[in-house]
């Protein structure tokens, strides 16, 4: 199945900067892609180019085989955006916002009546619908920004940073709800700077940094790519034998060992799921005593780190 | 054929959505509602009363009323480009952008939006002013509604244009009070023609082709105060009108696409 988002040389440049430099990314029918970065890396600025808010200066984007640059009026009709800043009128109220929205997308009477109050009740907004914007916590005004996607039900959903300032039970339930729209066949776009949100709603995560695309695999995969970034600390009951030592260094997938403790190894490897098992069986067979195992796997901000040179915090102050 | 019709009502209908939007939010400004209501009736009770019985045109009172109701809409419908500014500080700009409407859509919906709204909010005091005033002929007057909805529309498409070309909420401000200052004062919302032409030649040239002039003697005309009208036949002004309307709004959509799309507007 072709991509349902193709991006050439995607490039967007005001005056000097380059916001975006050639990005070349494709985004499968279904899947929830995270774009993953600090502030100023670029994420934004590429939603806005796909939503046809900014042309691009330089290379195109296909959505939904439509090019961006040619057919704006058509990809437009395809998609659904949750900008990063909700887009409200100080005068408005939550109702006339989402209502109106989901008119202009081309919901039918009964069909938006049904869907606005699932969705406001769901955020825990309906109490709220018919109070001015100005008087909503900052909170409240997001929950309102990403109701407009969920209530449209976009063939594609751009949301950015969906859950800023938003609490930690606010963020489960919108997690669900984008988990529940892509069940009903939505694709996604979650730009965001956490990373516990892109680890886990994200099929694949994007890295990007400094306006390019660094890398962008499953987030499995991704932290599978940092060569020995798996950890396993292994304590004996007695201090391990070289044999043992040696035994361990064979397995394919251990890069370092360390003994960090009289009878405690720490080992440095890929892929922790699979040879962790082999590990037990072989210290098993030796009849060797094992009184406890503990196993880390590189996070997403590892993986930052290790295609940048820098943590997402450090990043984070160097993009302001 | 089918296709083609349902294919027309979809735009139809997001046209309509686009205006409803910005009915509904001018009159979500209360107190800005609430106090040019206030500056419409002090203008007719007190400057138009006392006014007129220090100028020596004949039935001035009812002329002056008939010329405050335009410069009301004038005013009304030019607000359309300060909600603009307003929209790109909240960044509500880009979320119109985002939307599965077209930028014809759009900006036609806006232009009519910002006329019709105006011309809501025009209607009850245009009722005081024909209280005032009295109709002789309601055919008249159905053309001289008609016309002066175009110039509602027309006023808020030059307000939209205006706003995307200037790019300042600030220097927008100056140039509305400017522009305020040459179009409805060098036209005849205040003063009969005859007077501006006395005064200097050219400000009878400007006024006898300014849409203000032609809108608020066409309100005259239709609400039968037809002593100091600039013009004989009324087919003339109305043909000013919609080229006015025509104008802005082709503009409007041009400028709205080239400057807000390709990201000029930041």
């Amino acid at each position: 199945m072709p991509p349902i988002i193709r991006t050439e040389n995607l490039t967007k440049r005001f005056g000097n900067f380059t916001a975006v430099d050639h990005l070349n990314l494709e985004v499968n029918e279904g899947e929830i892609l995270g774009l993953l970065g600090p502030n100023g890396a670029g994420k934004t600025t590429t939603i806005l180019m796909l939503a046809t808010v900014i042309r691009p200066t330089e290379g195109t984007a296909y959505v939904g085989g439509y090019d961006v640059r040619k057919n704006p009026d058509k990809v437009r009709e395809l998609l659904g955006v949750a900008f990063q800043e909700p887009k409200l009128l100080w005068v408005s109220t939550p109702w006339d916002v989402v209502n109106w929205h989901a008119k202009v997308c081309g919901l039918s009477t009964q069909e938006r009546k049904r869907r606005v109050r699932e969705v406001l009740e769901a955020l825990d907004m309906w109490d709220y619908r018919h109070r001015s914007v100005h008087a909503l916590s900052g909170g409240m005004r997001k929950r309102v920004e990403i109701a407009k996607v969920l209530i449209q039900r976009p063939k594609i959903a751009i949301v950015d940073e969906p859950t800023a300032q938003i609490d930690i039970v606010g963020k489960h339930k919108i997690w669900r709800m984008l988990r529940e729209l892509r069940e009903e066949g939505t694709t996604i776009i979650l730009a965001t700077n956490e990373l516990y949100e892109a680890d886990v709603l994200s099929d694949r995560v994007g890295i990007m940094h400094r306006g390019k695309l660094l890398v962008c695999d499953t987030p499995q995969k991704l932290k599978d790519s940092i060569v020995g970034g798996d950890i396993v600390e292994i304590q004996f009951e007695s201090d391990p034998s070289p044999k043992i030592v040696e035994e361990l260094e064979h397995f394919r997938e251990v890069v370092k060992i360390i003994k960090t403790k009289a009878s405690t190894l720490r080992l440095y490897l890929n892929r922790v799921e699979e040879v962790v098992p082999k590990i037990m069986s072989t210290l098993m067979k030796e009849g060797v005593a094992v009184s406890s195992i503990r196993m880390s796997e590189p996070s997403l901000d590892d993986v930052f780190a290790h295609y940048t040179g820098l943590t997402l915090e450090e990043a984070q102050k160097e993009g302001g | 054929m089918k296709r083609r019709r349902k294919r027309e009502a979809k735009t139809t209908r997001k046209l309509l959505y686009v205006v409803e939007r910005d009915v509904r939010l001018f009159f979500q400004y209360k107190v800005m509602v609430i106090m040019r209501a206030i500056w419409f009736v002090s203008q007719i009770a007190f400057f138009g009363l006392i006014a007129s019985r220090m100028v020596a045109v004949e039935d001035y009172f009812r002329y002056y009323v008939g010329g405050l109701s335009i410069m009301t809409l004038y005013s009304a419908a030019i607000f359309i480009g300060f909600d603009i500014y307003e929209e790109a500080e909240h960044g509500v700009f880009e979320y119109l952008l985002s939307l599965p409407v077209t930028r014809r859509q759009l900006v036609l919906g806006r232009s009519i939006g910002g006329g019709l709204r105006a011309f809501i909010y025009v209607g009850p005091l245009v009722c005081i002013s024909l209280y005032v005033i009295g109709i002789v002929n309601p055919l008249n007057f159905l053309l001289a509604l008609f016309s002066l909805f175009l110039f509602a529309f027309g006023v808020s498409g030059m307000s939209i244009t205006l706003a995307v070309v200037i790019k300042s909420s600030d220097r927008f401000d100056i140039l509305m009070g400017v522009l305020d200052a040459l179009i409805v004062r060098l036209s005849t919302a205040m003063y009969p023609l005859s007077f501006v032409k006395e005064a200097n030649p050219l400000y009878g040239w400007i006024a006898n082709f300014n849409p203000v002039t032609f809108a608020a003697d066409l309100f005259r005309w239709g609400a039968g105060i037809e002593a100091a009208l600039s013009f004989e036949n009324p087919l003339l002004p109305f043909l000013g009108i919609v080229m006015f309307f025509a104008f802005f709004t082709f503009l409007g959509i041009i400028l709205y696409d080239k400057t807000i799309e390709g990201g000029g507007w930041r």
